[in-house]
């Protein structure tokens, strides 16, 4: 009965503690949830939008972007006030990942690939539809996993 | 793809097209992006070795004019003369009427075709 008890009671606790990919797939999927926006947005969530967004980086995280102004080290800081920035841009912001794909190159360390896509209409009433591919590295620090590096995957070369 | 493919269209990708050939000059492919759950449908203008540009809005392979009936909208691109890398096509959407900036184009690795539309 004891044994039996300790196999149904490993089996729980396998199935329902969230593996280490599940943790950083719904850490990936909250920079997503955040920085969508809907025609709606008050003033407020925008603000706590924008800190919840910071959140999920390092203090100090690398962006290169082939072909586009952004690449270089920004502080967590830099990086929310940037995303409050861009969104402010937008009236309507659907932000999502697909085909997310994550491994563990090194102890606490994840790589995710995934594609994004970015439909929006912009203050000024233009249809936006961007798609990149991202390679993302996080790390894991406190139980918790932070982004530390963004790379845009240049997939049509000019 | 417009005008040839309709924007938010439904199509079916046909994945063992090119289990035994390669791709050629105007076919329209599938190309990939981190997955198959997204992908971009793009017409292949040239293919490794070759060497590709546009002026005027008229597009020369290995520096000779090809026609391009698919072509609807007036264009006016220019883009400097680049040879395609090995284990690339280069590849390009129909809707020439928008500017070069914003239209998705480019070299890309064979190994993210992956079919081509049903129909």
């Amino acid at each position: 009965m004891g044994v039996l008890m300790v196999i149904i009671g490993i089996v729980l606790v396998v199935t329902l503690l969230p593996s280490e990919e599940k943790r950083v797939k719904k850490r990936v999927h909250l920079l997503s949830e955040w920085v969508s926006k809907s025609p709606e947005e008050n003033p407020i969530t925008m603000l706590q939008k924008m800190k919840d967004i910071g959140s999920l980086f390092l203090e100090h995280c690398e962006l290169k972007a082939p072909n586009e102004s952004l690449s270089g080290s920004y502080t967590r800081q830099e990086i929310s006030a940037y995303a409050g920035s861009a969104r402010s841009h937008f009236s309507r912001i659907d932000f999502r990942f697909y085909d997310l794909h994550v491994v563990f190159p090194e102890k606490e360390v994840a790589k995710v690939t995934l594609t994004a896509r970015l439909i929006g209409k912009s203050t000024t009433g233009e249809q936006v539809d961007e798609i990149r591919e991202l390679e993302c590295l996080l790390k894991k620090i406190d139980r918790k996993w932070f982004f530390n590096q963004i790379e845009v995957i240049e997939v049509l070369k000019k | 793809m417009e005008p040839t493919y309709p924007n938010g269209g439904v199509n079916v990708c046909w994945r063992l097209r090119y289990l035994f050939s390669e791709p050629k000059r105007h076919d329209v492919v599938a190309v990939r992006f981190a997955g198959s759950q997204v992908m971009l449908l793009k017409r292949v203008v040239a293919r490794e070795g070759e060497q590709v540009e546009f002026r005027a809005g008229r597009l020369y392979v290995d520096g000779k004019e090809v026609e391009e009936p698919y072509v609807r909208f007036p264009c006016d691109w220019n883009l400097p003369s680049r040879r395609v890398e090995k284990g690339c096509v280069y590849v390009v959407g129909d809707n020439r009427g928008m500017p070069i900036e914003g239209h998705h184009f480019g070299q890309t690795s064979k190994i993210r075709i992956m079919g081509v539309p049903l129909w």
